[in-house]
């Protein structure tokens, strides 16, 4: 489905981050997540795993899904880190801010494995480093 | 007349902010002259000789004799990474064969500019006269004031023939910019004066804190500025020099910026 | 064992300013710090604290000596025809003040956290003005708090109960009892939970919303298209305009609600227009939730020392600004910049993958004091200094007020004091190399 990303912090982000601990599993486990409403998360089959894709097709994430009351039908909410990132609109508006809240994303139940933190910067930021 | 020609030498790294191409500046030099203009890439000035290939040629006389307004300039080639060309120009003619960088026309006075592909943000910002005719699309902040200005362009005409993206004609006072694809977000916004006709659609703001002048838009408005109060509905207005067809229903706004604005916004009906 | 009092959290915005640790060998004990906080006074005594410089050469890592990761640095920077500086908000301002001075040097772009947090709304700010206040200000007076956008209960956590719910305050004697509270979020967030009055917009439609606030204040009905493109009925924004005009003293604390989302400056001036007209009514403030820090110490650096409050170009010599143009994320997505000295933030992990894709691909060197996605594609990395903790300096609150910090213990390091001095470092090094 075509979801409106919206990424925020929650409190555990913020712990985990400001404790340095961005490279640990804790971290993957609070972090790689997917907040959809219920009624979207059961048409979508209640999947463990969702892949979060940008709508140009250019950069996709694999992240945890989870239902939310919290969280709108047509909406999906992740915690402010670098899966989320790797979905958001760098499109500034000449504002030099990317769309953090407000980003269109496609969204779809997938087997892929949600890579850690680490993982996630070798596979797509590794380069020639 | 003189006629130079600039050819890409090769792709272009760091942005080059290149001014210096203007007719103001290139009437009357001859190829040397030319080459040696200096142009920004970073806290460097290189002559523009690095980066084109630079041919004069002269119709009739010398060119070295060609006042601004007998000079024309084109560039073949993609210079999407070359900003502020005819910057401040006030006479001649410059024709680009590809996309142009940010500032393309900026603060131009008068003479012609004709760019066959696409315009980054910032063409055409307080504009005071001439033209700018963009054939492919154009980025933010088209017509617009400079940052932290609410009086924009006051003269001259844009002509965009693909979209624009968001805040063109910010704060236009007057003049003309005419859109043949659809707009973004607060096309303009704070608009005093001027006219923007928009023929296919917008997404939102449109006419935002706008308090005289006129917008017209003939697609859909996705997300409309609650600031306009519907005060009638008009057949074939004509707005200025330019005729619409088809019935348009008239608003006033925006409200939210105070208690009488004047902007006028026609939506058209169907 | 070493006990201290009134130590200042280098974590968020807040600067709470009555934290209390006892520092014991390997182990530290916090008190009055909320959960962000403590982990952040953890990382004195952690195991993954970044403890040397490190190097790559050849896709190896390896550590190095001191000079030389300085060296290496100084280098990058000199070497680059468009350096980036990155300095990140947590750390203090007089290392923000040498990167700025360094950027003029070497003709560079300069930016901060603020581009892609509260940039927009300081550019709202240019286009709008504010009126404003200070936290305590509002503790003292405010009897209506408006959360727009922001989520203070994950956020800032320590913000409603310092500064703007559950204080007594002078003219608020009761605490919660004597406030109501407001928020706008398209979600059910805890703070939205926690309140009196939930505006649950649809996203990207707050400049629409604050639009037709402001409509209605000026005696007109708001188009009604309105209601379906913000989800929020026009008896409910009555009722909720009607909370506003009938407090003694508003206050507004935008979020990245209102900044990241579409619309970006243009919501934030609309904000700003409301609560400047609202004070015909009554006395209203607005002012942002700064998440980080000392993000706020970056945009009153710059634009004292500077003109401008971030996004700053030096390559002319002189100071330009023009956000989208000279801004970190765009110059990074435009591969406009050849090398970057990030100091204290972690941009591969938080800023959209073109732009990490890029800084994996150039020369980069950073100072951080743990390993994060920033320090894996980085080829120097130099161990930071916890400001706060281990040296003193300044750090500007959210409401703009400048602390001054005193640290509790002191660097780890033996060649440098604090990030401020390490940078000092890295520009006589540049200035060296240049001459």
């Amino acid at each position: 489905m075509q979801a409106m990303l919206n990424t925020g912090s929650t409190i555990e982000e913020g712990r985990l981050a400001k404790g340095g601990s961005k490279l640990t599993e804790e971290y993957t486990q609070e972090c790689a997540v997917c907040e959809m409403n219920p009624v979207d998360f059961q048409a979508m089959g209640s999947p463990q795993r969702v892949l979060i894709s940008a709508m140009d097709g250019r950069h996709s994430v694999s992240v945890y899904a989870y239902a939310a009351d919290s969280v709108e039908r047509g909406q999906i909410f992740m915690p402010r880190a670098i899966w989320a990132n790797v979905v958001v609109d760098p499109e500034t508006f000449s504002t030099g801010s990317p769309l953090y809240k407000g980003s269109p994303v496609r969204v779809e139940a997938t087997f892929e494995d949600v890579l850690n933190a680490g993982d996630l910067v070798l596979k797509l930021y590794a380069r020639g480093r | 007349m003189a006629e130079i020609l600039l050819r890409p030498k090769g792709s272009i790294g760091i942005m080059v902010e290149a001014e210096v191409i203007s007719p103001n500046i290139f009437a009357g030099k001859n190829k040397a002259e030319i080459e040696g203009l200096l142009v920004w890439q970073g806290p460097v000035q290189l002559p523009l000789g690095e980066f084109f290939d630079v041919d004069v040629r002269s119709a009739a006389g010398l060119p070295e004799r060609a006042r601004p307004e007998e000079t024309s300039i084109l560039i073949e080639g993609d210079i999407s990474r070359v900003k502020r060309i005819g910057q401040g120009m006030k006479a001649g003619w410059i024709e680009i064969h590809g996309c142009a960088g940010m500032h393309l026309g900026a603060e131009m006075a008068g003479g012609s500019i004709l760019v066959q592909g696409n315009a980054g943000s910032w063409a055409g910002m307080g504009m005071l006269g001439g033209l700018l005719h963009i054939a492919g699309s154009a980025g933010d902040h088209i017509g617009s004031a400079y940052r932290g200005s609410w009086r924009g362009m006051t003269g001259g005409t844009i002509q965009i023939d693909g979209n624009a993206r968001s805040q063109l004609g910010g704060g236009l006072v007057g003049g003309k910019i005419v859109v043949a694809g659809n707009v973004e977000n607060f096309c303009g916004i704070r608009q005093s004066g001027g006219l923007i006709l928009v023929k296919g659609s917008a997404v939102r703001g449109t006419g935002a804190e706008m308090n005289g002048g006129t917008i017209a838009v003939c697609g859909a408005i996705k997300q409309f500025t609650p600031g306009f109060v519907e005060t009638g509905r008009e057949e074939n207005p004509k707005l200025g020099d330019v005729q619409l067809e088809g019935w348009y229903a008239k608003f006033t706004g925006d409200y939210a910026l105070g208690k009488n604005p004047k902007g006028s916004l026609y939506c058209r009906e169907g | 064992m070493m006990a201290s009092k009134n130590i200042v959290c280098p974590v968020c915005g807040a600067s709470c300013d009555d934290i209390q640790v006892e520092l014991s060998g390997d182990k530290i004990n916090v008190k009055n710090a909320c959960k962000m906080g403590n982990a952040k006074f953890q990382e004195i005594v952690s195991s993954h604290r970044i403890s040397q410089p490190l190097l790559r050469e050849k896709g190896i890592v390896r550590p190095c000596p001191w000079e030389e990761a300085i060296e290496r640095t100084a280098e990058i920077l000199a070497d680059a025809s468009r350096p980036l500086i990155f300095m990140g908000s947590e750390t203090s301002c007089e290392a923000m003040e040498v990167g700025l001075h360094l950027a003029e040097f070497l003709g560079a772009a300069v930016d901060s956290n603020s581009t892609v947090c509260h940039g927009p709304t300081a550019m709202g700010i240019q286009e709008a003005g504010r009126v404003g206040a200070t936290a305590g200000q509002s503790k003292s007076r405010g009897d209506l708090a408006v959360y727009w956008g922001s989520n203070p209960l994950e956020s800032m956590p320590r913000h409603m109960s310092r500064y703007a719910v559950y204080p007594r305050g002078y003219w608020t004697q009761r605490g919660r009892f004597d406030r109501t509270i407001i928020t706008v979020d398209p979600r059910k967030s805890i703070t939205a939970e926690n309140s009196d009055l939930h505006i649950q917009l649809r996203p990207n439609t707050d400049y629409e919303l604050l639009s037709a606030l402001l409509v209605l204040l000026h005696g007109k009905r708001p188009h009604p298209s309105v209601e379906k493109v913000t989800g929020v009925s026009i008896s409910q924004m009555e009722e909720m305009l009607e909370l506003m005009k009938s407090c003694n003293f508003g206050s507004i604390y935008v979020g990245l609600g209102i900044a990241s989302s579409y619309g970006k400056h243009r919501n934030a001036e609309a904000a700003f227009n409301l609560v400047k007209e609202l004070n015909a009514r009554t006395k209203f403030v607005i002012g942002a939730l700064r998440g980080h820090c000392n993000v706020a110490g970056f945009n009153q650096i710059a634009s004292y020392l500077y003109g401008f409050p971030f996004g700053l170009d030096f390559s002319r010599g002189y100071p330009r600004y023009n956000p989208g143009e000279y801004t970190a994320v765009d110059l990074l997505r435009e591969r406009d910049v050849d090398c970057a000295l990030i100091v204290s933030a972690d941009l591969v992990s938080h800023f959209p993958a073109a732009c990490a894709e890029y800084l994996a691909e150039i020369p980069v060197a950073c100072i951080d004091i743990a390993p994060c996605p920033t320090t894996m594609i980085s080829d120097v990395v130099l161990p930071g200094v916890i400001d706060a903790m281990e040296c003193d300096g300044t750090f500007y609150r959210l409401d703009d007020v400048p602390i001054y910090f005193q640290p509790f213990t002191k660097s780890p390091f033996s060649n440098t004091k604090s990030n401020a001095d390490t940078m000092k470092q890295i520009f006589e090094k540049v200035k060296a190399l240049k001459r």
